[in-house]
């Protein structure tokens, strides 16, 4: 028994040592970070998905200096402090190129002192506009950042419906916030002041205190930064039981397949962000295909993010035609017009690459593509 | 006004969702002296219990609810074998211990099983609701109101007018006596686990469709059962129920009138100013232990 | 003189102390790399030092706190934004935000610990909401949900501490002192009166122990070894957010204590390090770990009460040595008070209603130094609630309660302790999850004893105690494990080691078979010729009998008769409301 138990805990510090002393590096490793455990496992699939897809088709291309690309991952337990020790993990492994982070901001977040220690690119999901603004030059976004969600929906809300009486119901969340603060200061751009801007705490069983107010500062437009899709589903409800009609502009969530089955018909008619959307362009559009005949399910942004942050890198590579960390970091700041499902990237110099959202319609419970809005810079 | 008598409806419709939660925990606390974290859970099984019958096997909605209390009951009583029954002798701490541990193992079989994806049920009514002048009445509200009265007024005839009834009282007031007058208090304390199991998640799926079905629906409103728990006196079933409307209608109330995003913070800090106020609660009795 | 225990464990820590500190110095600067291993280290080091609070509180306390996370938040959030935002230094921050942990901790124990158990509980976990509620929310201060980055490391006296090496270095010379005085602060005067409290706060407050404020500390300590933890990992990861602080980290914090064992910081330890690595063992169960996880409390709490640490420790531990050597007979024993009119303990009118019902009705009695008293009556007569409300566990009604000149009648019972009453209950009250010599430790150093404040005294003089009932080879065994009657002669030494003025004994044959209440009559007997003051409550006649001076009688919370043994039992009235019931007890 107790011999037994001393040979299990030595069997679990064995498992903590990194192999050292592995065959030679046949393949060119990317590190990454999933969340294989916790509340996101659901979306780790997505992820690992995606990154399958894009292996594949780097690897079938002839892989990156004629050798194969291979993604190494560990769990981050969809937590803060799981994401770090996941990272630091991956880095003291020593046979990483580059790295693949979080579709979480905090998480990158609270991995950034790391990634600047470990000097090599990393490439990460999170659309917190302030994570590529801390001077850390490491980082690189493969989705659009907030302050182009807000942008766009500024942009749709205004010039397209030509409305200018928002209200604005954000989760006080990271997400949320980052985003009011954005659609706030785009919309300031714009000589417009919001009639209402209310917060929300995640996770609330009732939303008449939020709807009474949107219904009496009487927008002609609401404008939305939801995180969960139940919250959202509970909002939408009631917001149509107590009878307020105006069009509404929501970020990615609202056009979930989560919210438009929990929702239903609450949602019909609501006008939805997306940085991934099938109908985008002919690489989305080849993707989602691809994606439906492997998987059987639809994709959505958890995959294509980590598809379009190894393509990239394999593109880097190649270009820099070398695995050092400089040359690939030079590399990803020359990419200009490449084009991935999450639209076309240039990287600028803190690291972000794409300048654009899609804007989709809900038609009777339908997501139909509407426009993409670019942005130059 | 109408803003004002909105709220009111909304905050007693929350209110009796607390309500009901509370009055399971407050069961427990009287026949076995259990604090049950797990109860909230016990909401969320019942939720998808529900989903299974009539989403998975398609049966009939009132069949399948009816069954999913019947499995609930049973539930309740392994759950009383894992969690209550080892450590009974060990004092209250352990058990609660124990209980979080089970509502922790609950959450994430859940998960396992169905996914992160909150499910759908339907109302017990097909209408959204109606219009009384200026106050929209969400029908599942009005449901969850008129189910607790019911529930309520059911559980006064079965606790004063049954054999069963008296015989559980007898067992939650002193055990001991209860065992020398012949009362099977093992029995006893059994089926008040079952019963609040029942009770729990007959309560997840009355708001089930307000909610949607999610694995975390139960832990929140869990938390503000056992505030109102506190708030209307520790082990007062009257409590309970009055705690649960009061916390209920106090919250929305100061969401609107106060801060949204604090929302949460009023029923807590309802519940410390309590704790140092009056203790006690709405209907407690004095606190005190005997020599 | 060879009983030199207690000096002993003074001196012991400090070199230890020195020289772990050295090891886990070398240790951080011996680790490769910069990464994992440093991080995985930092983050059970500061979170271990979090879970050894918890041990206080829960472990040696007995009280559930759900907010350990909340008070790592709060060390956590004191460097970020005294670091961040006002420039401060490092240690001056880590101190503003333990203070503010600590303080936080008192303010909430001293609202809600004058109640039960699951009061602190409920109270912690709406702290911890509340709290993650304004760290989200109170953007201007906290950074709301972004969290705050940047977090600097320090630098002490020229050394730096900004590599992750001597960071860690840092955060384990944290751990080990914090570690070692947790461990130390179980045997000492404070860590004995928290577990007296946790087995049994009635007789802990009888026994002189202030129950409220002992909470109220141990819960003051679990905050900020909390803060302490929570500042540390700042430093250590340089970025915090709310979401690293919520209850379901508590949660996880309070599983890490109870995993490795609530009853010593090593198990504590123990139990971090585990569920640190545990991810890293479990992965291949991914999703269902938490499951696991879930399962895993309640299976620890039905198999493994003591936690990993308890079981290692039970495989490894041998008896402990029998303690050698005379001591000096208790002081009671040695200077005889000569019976006199003095009169030790006075009683007048007392009264105690519960609600309808007179349990007690106008009580007068008078007990005089160097007597034996016995109080008896019939079952109901309101015997125990009399002495109930004499020892304070009970307010009375009316009437006065008189102890040594000072009026009592509203003192709290650690008062009347402190003042030299002591007491044994009916239904025996012990310690259980102490050992025997701790028992009647706790005895010995009620504050107001002569000894109280010499560590070394208190030793000599519960094993005089237990000389005197002859329990001294039992003394290092848990009292859970005697048996009635045993139990019975701890609780006896317990408030003997106290030298009380006059000790109160609650139906002390209660429950004893026929050769125990014979030993037990001896041992009144010799307590009563050595001129103790004593108050016996018994319906034994024949125990009261062989030993009472003075017999009072209740009957329906009334006082029947009083006088000298003859004189009472020849009285009519007792006769009839009290001898005329059977008597085989006295047969």
């Amino acid at each position: 028994m107790i011999i037994s138990r001393r040979t299990a805990l030595l069997g679990t510090l064995a498992a903590a040592t990194p192999l050292r002393f592995a065959r030679a590096d046949d393949t060119i490793k990317i590190g990454g970070i999933v969340p294989l455990t916790g509340p996101a496992a659901e979306a780790g699939k997505f992820m690992q998905n995606g990154a399958k897809m894009a292996l594949d088709a780097i690897n079938a291309k002839g892989g990156v200096l004629g050798k194969k690309m291979e993604w190494v991952i560990e769990d981050d337990a969809t937590t803060n402090p799981g994401a770090v020790l996941g990272f630091s993990r991956l880095v003291s492994r020593g046979d990483c190129v580059a790295y693949t982070s979080s579709v979480r901001s905090t998480q990158v977040n609270a991995m950034a002192p790391d990634a600047l220690k470990a000097g090599k690119p990393v490439m990460f999901g999170g659309t917190d506009p302030s994570t590529t603004h801390q001077g850390n030059p490491w980082l690189f976004r493969c989705r659009p950042n907030d302050s182009f969600s807000a942008r766009v929906i500024a942009d749709y809300a205004v010039n397209t419906l030509k409305k200018t009486k928002v209200a604005l119901v954000h989760s006080t969340d990271a997400f949320g916030t980052g985003g009011m603060n954005a659609l706030v200061a785009t919309l300031e751009k714009m000589n417009l002041k919001p009639v209402l801007v209310q917060g929300y705490t995640n996770q609330q069983a009732d939303f008449t205190p939020v709807v009474l107010a949107v219904k009496s500062a009487e927008p002609d437009v609401i404008a939305s930064y939801f995180t969960f899709e139940n919250d959202l589903g509970i909002f939408a409800r009631q917001l149509r039981q107590l009878g307020v009609t105006a069009p509404w502009v929501g970020s990615p969530s609202i056009i979930s397949t989560t919210a438009l089955n929990l929702a239903g018909r609450s949602l019909f008619g609501t006008f939805g962000i997306a940085d991934y959307t099938p109908d985008a362009s002919p690489e989305a559009k080849a993707y989602n295909a691809e994606y439906v005949s492997r998987y059987k399910v639809n994709p959505d942004n958890q995959s294509t993010w980590v598809y379009d942050a190894l393509n990239l890198l394999a593109v880097a590579i190649n270009t820099a035609k070398s695995t050092d960390a400089v040359a690939i970091q030079t590399a990803l700041r020359g990419i200009n017009g490449y084009k991935g499902t999450e639209g076309t990237y240039r990287y600028d110099a803190n690291g972000d690459g794409v300048r654009g959202y899609n804007v989709v319609k809900n038609e009777n419970g339908k997501i139909v593509f509407d426009k993409r809005v670019e942005f130059e810079s | 006004m109408a803003t004002f008598l909105q709220l009111l409806f909304t905050g007693l419709g929350i209110g009796a969702i607390y309500a009901l939660v509370a009055l399971g925990f407050v069961l427990l606390i009287r026949a076995a002296s259990v604090v049950n974290f797990a109860q909230g859970q016990f909401s969320m099984v019942g939720a998808y219990l529900l989903v299974v019958g009539f989403n998975v096997l398609g049966l009939p909605y009132y069949l399948s609810m009816f069954l999913s209390v019947v499995l609930m009951a049973g539930f309740g009583v392994l759950f009383a074998g894992a969690t209550y029954w080892p450590l009974r002798h060990r004092g209250g701490l352990p058990v609660i211990i124990s209980t979080i541990g089970a509502s922790i193992f609950l959450e994430n079989i859940v998960l396992f099983l169905y996914g992160p994806s909150p499910e759908v049920l339907p109302g017990l009514f097909d209408s959204p609701g109606i219009q009384v002048g200026p106050v929209f009445m969400d029908s599942q509200y009005l449901s969850i109101l008129v189910a607790s009265t019911i529930l309520v007024i059911l559980q006064y005839l079965i606790f004063e007018k049954t054999l069963l009834g008296k015989k559980l009282q007898a067992t939650s007031q002193d055990k001991e006596m209860a065992s020398l007058l012949g009362i099977p208090v093992v029995a006893m304390i059994l089926i008040t686990f079952g019963y609040s199991a029942a009770l729990g998640g007959l309560a997840g799926m009355l708001v089930a469709p307000v909610l949607f079905v999610s694995v975390g629906m139960g832990g929140l409103i869990a938390l503000k059962a056992f505030a109102a728990n506190i708030i209307g006196g520790y082990g007062s079933i009257p409590g309970a129920i009055l705690g649960g409307l009061l916390l209920g209608v106090a919250e929305t109330l100061g969401a609107s009138y106060i801060s949204v995003p604090y929302k949460d913070a009023f029923a807590f800090a309802m519940l410390l100013m309590f704790l140092m106020v009056r203790p006690q609660g709405l209907f407690g009795e004095k606190i005190s232990e005997k020599a | 003189m060879s009983v030199n225990l207690a000096s002993a464990r003074i001196s012991r820590g400090l070199p230890q102390a020195a020289v772990a500190c050295v090891a886990v110095v070398a240790l951080a600067f011996l680790l490769p790399g910069e990464g994992y291993y440093l991080n995985i280290l930092m983050q059970a080091a500061t979170y271990a030092i979090a879970v050894s609070g918890l041990v206080v509180v829960l472990g040696y306390c007995g009280q559930i706190s759900i907010a350990q996370a909340a008070f790592f938040g709060i060390g956590a959030y004191g460097v970020g934004i005294g670091m961040v935002d006002f420039g401060i230094g490092f240690f001056p921050a880590m101190l503003l935000g333990v203070a503010a942990a600590g303080l936080s901790g008192l303010l909430l124990g001293l609202g809600s610990l004058r109640l039960g158990g699951h009061y602190l509980a409920m109270v912690t976990i709406s702290f911890q909401q509340i709290l993650t509620l304004f760290l989200t929310n109170w953007i201007s201060f906290t950074h709301g949900p972004d969290g705050i980055r940047g977090i600097p490391r320090p630098s002490l006296m020229g050394v730096s501490f900004a590599s992750g090496h001597a960071f860690l270095a840092l955060c384990l010379v944290f751990l080990v002192l914090s570690t070692l005085t947790i461990w130390r602060l179980k045997t000492g005067r404070l860590g004995r009166a928290m577990q007296a409290v946790r087995d049994n706060e009635l007789a802990a407050g009888t026994c002189g122990i202030n129950v409220f404020s002992t909470k109220v500390i141990a819960f003051g300590i679990s905050a900020v070894m909390g803060g302490i933890g929570g500042a540390l990992f700042a430093g250590g990861f340089q970025y915090i957010s709310p979401d690293q602080f919520s209850f379901s980290e508590s949660i996880v914090l309070l599983t890490m204590a109870l995993l490795g064992g609530v009853q010593s910081p090593f198990g504590s330890l123990v139990g971090t390090m585990v569920l640190v690595i545990l991810p890293e063992w479990l992965r291949f169960l991914q999703q269902i770990y938490l499951a696991v996880y879930g399962a895993a409390v309640i299976l620890i709490m039905v198999f493994l009460p003591d936690g990993l640490w308890g079981l290692m420790l039970s495989r490894v531990i041998r008896r402990a040595k029998p303690i050698e050597g005379s001591v000096e007979p208790l002081p009671l024993l040695s200077e005889r008070a000569a019976a006199s009119n003095d009169y030790v303990l006075k009683v007048e009118g007392l009264a105690k209603h519960f609600g309808g019902v007179k349990a007690l009705d106008g009580v007068d009695l008078a007990v005089r130094r160097g007597t034996v008293h016995a109080l008896i009556g019939p079952n109901g007569s309101g015997k125990s609630t009399f002495i109930n409300v004499v020892t304070g566990l009970y307010r009375p009604t009316a009437g006065k309660v008189t102890f040594t000149g000072q009026d009592i009648t509203h003192a709290q019972p650690h008062e009347r302790n402190r003042a030299g009453l002591a007491r044994t209950f009916q239904n025996i009250r012990v310690f259980r999850g102490m050992t025997v010599l701790d028992n009647v430790m706790v005895g010995a150093e009620r504050p107001g004893n002569d000894i109280a404040e010499n560590p070394a005294a208190v030793v000599e003089r519960a094993l005089a105690a237990l000389d005197f009932v002859d329990l001294r080879g039992d003394a290092h065994r848990q009292v859970g494990a005697l048996s009635y009657g045993h139990q019975r002669y701890v609780e006896i030494a317990r408030a003997l080691a106290s030298s009380p003025q006059t000790l109160l004994l609650d139906e002390p044959a209660a429950g004893l078979n026929l050769t125990e209440k014979h030993e037990l009559g001896e041992l009144l007997k010799r307590l009563g010729g050595h001129g103790l003051t004593i108050l016996i409550i018994d319906h034994d006649m024949n125990l009261v009998e062989q030993v009472a001076d003075h017999i009072t009688v209740l009957n329906f919370g009334r006082r029947i008769a009083d006088g000298t043994p003859s004189a009472v039992l020849a009285n009519p009235d007792v006769v009839a409301a009290y001898l005329g019931e059977p008597r085989h007890e006295a047969a």
